[in-house]
């Protein structure tokens, strides 16, 4: 579970020095892909090296346009880290199904299952280093522009964040009572915000 | 028969947290129960290289349980395998056991478990607690039900044997799931207020009206979620390609 967004942009915001933007980065993600379950063969996101690009992303440009495009950015790797596993996963089926003639000692499991999982380290490890190196470089220079996307970002994240709650919602809890509880969830926070406000 | 003492199960968990390992669409996580009953085989089999080797084939076919429930089959085929039961007996149990193991664990913890531990994360950093204190909270929460699931499954597998599926549908955790759903939405539902303001907040435009907008917007996207999931996904993507591209013009 270090892969979750909420835990590896934190922990990248720490090496990166801002572990704060690494949680605001990793937090919209972590939003965004969490009706994704990932039952039996379905396919899903690679959160972690999603949330660690972003977080380089938001630690370079800072402010809601960075965190916008952070999560923009976080989204391609995502899809990128996707296509990989689907990938290795076709590449796993080759190492580890003992098909014809082969005698399945322990030795030649052992060592296919472990492959396998050097293989996904190794997946992971180079979709993390291209997204890390070469992302931050498209934003160079977008600290200095001037604030006025800001508002604009602002209410896209918002836009997209709450939509997504929603949808996050109806994936995993479908009956009245949920409703009810989301709603008394809902007012219960609403009311002491704006008295904390 | 072999006793299960507690070093030969403890690397049967152990070798289980790599059941995914070599996930694939052939046989799925067919070889990552071959391989965590490797030292059980290994032993049963001991000085017979061309059993084990049979047995470890049977073994790394197709399965597809949940990956923290598996220990409950890997422990039940074990103990099936030392009570010396027939191949095509333990095929049929594990071809049965599937279902119930990934219905079970599906609905649990992807669906509901994970969600909530990490909407809880998200609400302890929203109302004001350090990062940190977020992101172990939600890992220690996690992990609590993560490990307790993998333990006892081992415990009732080895116990009940091939039998651990009429177990398995009577225990409590066919019923949690259903249980976890009021405080999983009343969570999704605290936390859209503060992630609005907090959002908001940053460009110092957290008010009732933002807070307003965000509920309203979360109930299109549970209304409308096939429409809402693409476009909460694909606005962002294209507003920061956009701003990337101009950015890219302007300098």
């Amino acid at each position: 579970m270090i892969s979750r967004p909420i835990v590896a942009g934190p922990v990248a915001g720490l090496l990166l020095g801002d572990p704060e933007a690494g949680f605001w980065a990793g937090a919209v993600l972590e939003v965004l892909s969490l009706h994704q379950l990932p039952v039996g063969a379905s396919r899903y996101w690679d959160t972690g090296p999603a949330a660690v690009a972003a977080t380089a992303v938001f630690a370079t440009a800072g402010g809601p346009v960075g965190l916008l495009i952070a999560v923009g950015f976080g989204v391609i790797v995502g899809w990128m880290g996707s296509w990989s596993v689907h990938s290795a996963r076709h590449l796993n089926a080759r190492l580890v199904a003992a098909e014809g003639p082969v005698a399945v000692t322990p030795m030649w499991l052992t060592v296919r299952h472990l492959a396998a999982m050097a293989v996904d380290l190794l997946r992971a490890a180079i979709i993390t280093f291209l997204a890390v190196w070469a992302l931050p470089r498209t934003t160079v220079g977008l600290a200095e522009l001037p604030r006025l996307g800001d508002a604009v970002a602002t209410v896209i994240l918002l836009v997209s964040a709450s939509l997504m709650l929603g949808v996050d919602v109806r994936t995993m809890a479908r009956d009245r009572q949920a409703w009810a509880g989301f709603g008394v969830g809902a007012v219960l926070t609403t009311i002491l915000a704006l008295w904390l406000r | 028969m072999v006793a299960l003492d507690p070093l030969l199960r403890l690397r049967l968990l152990i070798r289980s947290l790599a059941i995914q390992g070599s996930f694939n669409y052939r046989t799925m996580q067919g070889a990552g129960i071959g391989f965590a009953l490797i030292p059980v085989l290994a032993r049963l089999h001991r000085g017979h290289g061309a059993s084990l080797a049979e047995s470890l084939r049977r073994h790394t076919r197709f399965f597809n349980g949940h990956p923290y429930l598996s220990t409950v089959a890997i422990a039940a085929v074990a103990r099936m395998e030392c009570e010396r039961q027939s191949a095509e007996e333990i095929e049929r149990f594990k071809g049965a056991i599937v279902g119930p193991l990934g219905s079970i664990g599906d609905r649990l913890v992807w669906a509901r478990w994970r969600p909530l531990c990490s909407l809880l994360a998200l609400l302890l950093f929203l109302a004001g607690t350090p990062w940190w204190v977020a992101c172990a909270a939600f890992l220690v929460l996690y992990n609590v039900v993560h490990f307790g699931l993998r333990v006892w499954g081992l415990h009732l597998g080895w116990r009940e044997g091939h039998e651990v599926g009429r177990a398995l549908m009577g225990s409590p955790l066919r019923r949690l799931p259903d249980r976890l759903t009021i405080p999983l939405a009343a969570v999704a539902g605290a936390l859209l207020p503060l992630l609005a303001v907090g959002l908001g907040g940053t460009s110092g435009a957290g008010s009732f009206s933002v807070i307003g907008i965000a509920l309203v917007l979360g109930v299109v996207g549970a209304w409308r979620p096939a429409v809402a999931g693409r476009l909460a996904v694909f606005l962002p993507l294209i507003a920061s390609l956009v701003v990337v591209a101009l950015g890219s013009i302007v300098w």
